[in-house]
């Protein structure tokens, strides 16, 4: 039977993808295109919502902050009740930078104002009196990921701060992380994944990727993904941890 | 020609700067660009102000995110060509201290001026200081792109530095916009005099908007634009669907284009009952645009449209932007390309109307370059795919690429990474077959490596000379 197709939607891909959000949507379906598992990646705007519990991924990327303002009223307005459903359904989402902050109780712009945020984990973002922007290396603990790393480039005003029972994504080796004190940096709850991590994120960090792949196709039916070369993408990944650490 | 005002403190900064400037090529740290302006404005703040008042024909500034070089360097060499040599700051010194540094070192020692207008490039962030310290009598803005967001900040905060400068403008400034570009064309909304510039060929339209795209929704009622096409990037005939915002008919445009490979294009421009041939040794659609809006400043200025046309048959291309170079023997371009919609027009010219195949990317993440290489993504490298037959990929990041290429699908075996400047250069030299031409296409401080290497082989001379 031949597999089925690996499903991503794209949140507000026209609004938020300022940072090179394509790098990561491009690696999702470059890599599992080159496993020959057909993928269909649609862009979900604003305006009321698809069934996004069809989506095995969703990928939430990041805007500017006038943009960012009118997704969060989107958001609450039209999609709450269908992220709801999709993450029961096991369904992955990665949300990167303001898509990362859209996934908390709040977030507070440089302007005080507060954005109610989609409330799926429990964080929330303050303004911060100077951006946070740089190279990033994190430690990724728990997820069998090999390298146990994580790279990307963070550039963000907001500092996120997580409850007391919310697993950060992983550990600050350099950069500043989710609020540049505690040494956390993202957040991971089931098949939810936020981080601040753009560059773009997967493209240097294909192991990701392919934890990202898994688990979208595990939610259908149990799967195996196929090896890939990947040490193109490992070389600009050992690269950069080298350049970071020495 | 008029002695500037300066005072005893003017005069005192205008030596300290024209000391640091002699210093620093005494001693061959760079070509003292910005720094004798830093050392002046350190002296005499208001040093600008004062030298730029004698100024007697004013001057024009030109801003905006790509063509800055190449548009101010059109304008100078139509003033030249009228026996009006103007002043001008050293392309890439585009902040206020390498406009001070301009003045500084043209002016005498006693701050007279050998010239009575000037022509400068500015970043959009220092324009609003610009226009303030020089109250300038023309004021251009190329256009508007997503551009190392790590060091300017996003694109709405750099439209915002536009605004305020083209609104605190003196009395009797017009503003030269491209209406093509939606962020640009709204910038024109309130002002009192605005020439808008832009490209009346629909032929030439193409029906998608790149990925660096950025001015998708109207301005006034945030509805997605609806675009009958576009030239490149947001760049084309656009308008709001519930009528708010639409793009302003342009008072000098280009209505007819012909591009013959990289050396050469023909245009014909018209402003209102005038019109004229433009024949310019220039390619590629942005530089069309980079030409209309050097030809409606300098009208601006009272220069005829066919006079000004007709100088531009000798005009040469500033460096990196289209210059063409040897290496090792063998023929290369420079094309410079620092954010998306840059990259992807050189990257089109190269291709289509280069017809290049062999490459030389470098990509740098230094301050000047952007710190973060996201922006890779955001280039349609794609383009390579089935056309490049080699590509060697140098400079800090040139992993970053490989991957970038690796995901554009082309294939593994046409790619070559190469650490050092020279190495690279003789590699993708050696890898360029009898005949053909290597396009080189670095990032800001990739090319200042490249063009160092260049200039020792005796290929080239500094730019700053």
């Amino acid at each position: 039977m031949a597999q089925p197709p690996l499903r991503i939607g794209h949140l507000y891909a026209e609004e938020m993808n300022i940072y090179g959000d394509r790098g990561n949507i491009l690696t999702l379906s470059k890599r599992a295109g080159w496993r020959g598992i057909d993928v269909r990646v649609e862009p979900i705007g604003r305006g009321p919502s698809p069934d996004l519990a069809e989506y095995d991924l969703l990928f939430w990327g990041g805007g500017q902050d006038r943009d960012q303002e009118l997704v969060f009223a989107d958001a609450n307005e039209h999609k709450l009740a269908s992220i709801k459903e999709a993450v029961a359904q096991g369904s992955v989402v990665l949300a990167v930078c303001g898509g990362y902050q859209l996934l908390g109780a709040y977030y507070v712009t440089a302007e005080r104002q507060r954005l109610p945020g989609l409330g799926l984990v429990d964080l929330h973002t303050e303004p911060g009196a100077r951006r946070n922007i740089g190279n990033v290396l994190i430690d990724v603990p728990g997820l069998g990921l090999e390298p146990p790393t994580l790279v990307g480039f963070e550039n963000h005003s907001g500092r996120t701060y997580l409850g007391a029972n919310v697993e950060p994504l992983g550990r600050v080796v350099k950069g500043a992380g989710n609020n540049g004190k505690d040494g956390t940096e993202g957040v991971r709850a089931g098949n939810i994944f936020g981080t601040y991590l753009h560059g773009s994120l997967l493209p240097k960090n294909p192991h990701f990727a392919d934890l990202l792949i898994l688990r979208a196709l595990a939610r259908r039916a149990p799967t195996e993904l196929a090896p890939l070369d990947m040490s193109v993408e490992l070389d600009a990944h050992q690269a950069l941890v080298r350049r970071l650490t020495g | 020609m008029r002695q500037a005002r300066l005072g005893p403190r003017g005069g005192a900064a205008l030596w300290a700067g024209k000391l640091t400037a002699l210093m620093s090529r005494a001693l061959h740290v760079g070509g003292g660009t910005t720094l004798p302006g830093d050392v002046s404005r350190w002296v005499d703040r208001r040093i600008l102000t004062k030298l730029a008042a004698g100024l007697d024909g004013g001057s024009i500034v030109v801003s905006g995110t790509n063509g800055k070089t190449t548009t101010s360097a059109l304008i100078r060499h139509i003033l030249d060509s009228q026996g009006r040599p103007a002043i001008a700051n050293q392309a890439g010194a585009n902040l206020i201290f390498g406009v001070t540094a301009a003045l500084v070192d043209r002016a005498s020692w006693s701050g007279a001026l050998p010239a009575s207008i000037g022509v400068f490039e500015i970043d959009e962030a220092s324009l609003p200081l610009l226009v303030t310290e020089t109250g300038p009598r023309v004021i251009v803005v190329t256009n508007l792109f997503r551009d190392q967001l790590d060091r300017y900040g996003e694109l709405e905060t750099t439209a915002a530095h536009l605004r305020r400068a083209l609104t605190q403008g003196p009395e009797g400034v017009t503003a030269v916009l491209n209406a093509d570009d939606p962020m640009v064309a709204a910038l024109g909304e309130d002002l009192p005099r605005v020439t808008y510039a832009g490209v009346e060929a629909p032929e030439l339209l193409q029906p998608q908007l790149s990925h660096g795209a950025d001015a998708k929704f109207c301005p006034r009622c945030g509805s997605p634009f609806i675009f009958e096409g576009v030239y490149f990037g947001h760049v084309g005939h656009y308008r709001c669907p519930r009528g708010d915002f639409e793009r302003p008919t342009p008072e000098i445009a280009v209505t007819a284009l012909e591009i013959d490979g990289i050396d050469e294009m023909r245009l014909t421009v018209r402003a209102g009952s005038e019109s004229a041939a433009v024949r310019v040794p220039l390619s590629g659609l942005y530089n069309v645009y980079n030409v209309v809006l050097a030809l409606a400043a300098t009208r601006a200025i009272g220069v005829p449209l066919r006079e000004a046309a007709g100088t531009l048959g000798n005009f040469a291309p500033a460096f990196g932007r289209l210059e063409k170079v040897a290496v090792e023997g063998r023929p290369a371009v420079l094309l410079l390309g620092k954010n998306p919609t840059g990259f992807n027009e050189v990257l089109r010219t190269a291709i289509q109307f280069g017809k290049g195949r062999y490459f030389l990317l470098a990509l740098n993440d230094r301050i000047a370059d952007g710190q973060d290489v996201s922006w890779i993504w955001d280039v349609d490298f794609e383009s390579l795919k089935g056309v490049a037959q080699h590509v060697v990929l140098t400079g800090d990041r040139a992993l970053d690429l490989a991957v970038r290429l690796k995901y554009a699908e082309v294939p593994g075996d046409r790619i070559e990474v190469v650490t050092g400047w020279e190495e690279a250069l003789s590699r993708a030299a050696q890898a360029t077959p009898e005949g053909e031409t290597l396009f080189i296409l670095p990032t800001y401080t990739a090319m200042l490596e490249l063009r160092a290497v260049l200039t020792r082989q005796g290929t080239l001379t500094p730019y700053w000379r």
